[in-house]
């Protein structure tokens, strides 16, 4: 069988983001979700260097740089969150699935912020996580 | 009762709150990359961005620090594979390549089927099959949104 290129890179991201799901329960079971939090920031910056691609990175326009740090507050407290799910007694097979339905907020805020119209799929989208929280749930 | 369970369960609510942030963390990720920042650039800034909630999360502990090898371990690997995963997604990205962006952002967002495989494995974690049900809605949803 002969897979393309493609699946082989985009198999690190799925294997990474799913391991670290698993991590996540692991760094609860030691630390606090506060702590938790600190330790994934400090794991982020470690891979900085490799994401700085030159000087002309750096010159941004403001209001950009104001929507990007405001990406990284945002994303911070959502990981703050999900880490005191797990520390509260959130399985991590569980918290996982139902905390990756975020795009369903974004569903709703974007007819509004973006002004982007909402597709007869992505209702169906929204059916479905939603009934999907509700039985995660159970 | 089960469903009257889960909303007394501290872990439900908490799980909510990561849904609205991540849904806030999408809204700014793309108002930030319609004023031309690429995808990789806001990767970089991001974790500065983090920077004051971590620094406000210490205040919460007081700056108590919490000794735990292996705690600073798991949380370490948390955020290096995170990082990890969003370079290698811009290099499928990249537009050089010109693979389909849909498929690629649909099979990476699958990612937690692979953290429950690893929960029921490693943690010895068991879902009941409404649980196991919702798993499926739950993955139609995310195919849903990645297209």
């Amino acid at each position: 069988m002969h897979l393309p290129p493609w699946f082989w890179i985009a198999t690190v991201p799925l294997l990474s983001w799913g391991v670290v799901g698993l991590l996540q329960k692991l760094s609860t079971n030691h630390l606090s979700a506060e702590w938790s939090v600190v330790w994934w920031c400090v794991g982020m910056f470690l891979l900085e260097p490799w994401l700085y691609s030159g000087p002309a990175m750096l010159k941004f326009p403001v209001r950009g740089l104001i929507w990007a740090l405001l990406s990284g507050a945002f994303n911070a407290l959502g990981a703050w969150a999900l880490f005191a799910a797990l520390k509260s007694g959130g399985k991590a097979s569980v918290v996982s699935p139902f905390t990756s339905l975020y795009p369903v907020v974004v569903v709703f805020l974007a007819p509004l912020v973006l002004r982007e119209s909402i597709t007869a799929l992505q209702a169906v989208g929204v059916a479905s996580a939603l009934m999907a929280v509700t039985l995660l749930s159970t | 009762m089960e469903a009257v369970r889960a909303l007394k369960a501290n872990w439900f609510w908490y799980s909510v709150l990561c849904v609205f942030f991540w849904g806030g963390w999408i809204i700014t990720s793309k108002l930030g990359t319609n004023t031309g920042i690429t995808d990789r650039g806001m990767q970089f800034i991001f974790p500065f961005g983090a920077l004051p909630i971590v620094l406000a999360l210490l205040l919460i502990k007081r700056l108590r620090f919490e000794k735990s090898g292996k705690g600073i371990f798991y949380g370490l690997s948390n955020g290096v594979l995170s990082a990890v995963g969003g370079l290698a997604l811009f290099a499928a990205l990249s537009p050089g390549r010109h693979w389909n962006t849909s498929v690629i952002t649909a099979v990476t967002s699958l990612y937690p089927l692979v953290t429950v495989i690893l929960a029921v494995t490693v943690l010895r974690e068991r879902l009941t099959w409404k649980q196991v049900i919702g798993l499926g809605f739950a993955v139609v949803a995310i195919l849903i949104f990645s297209f």
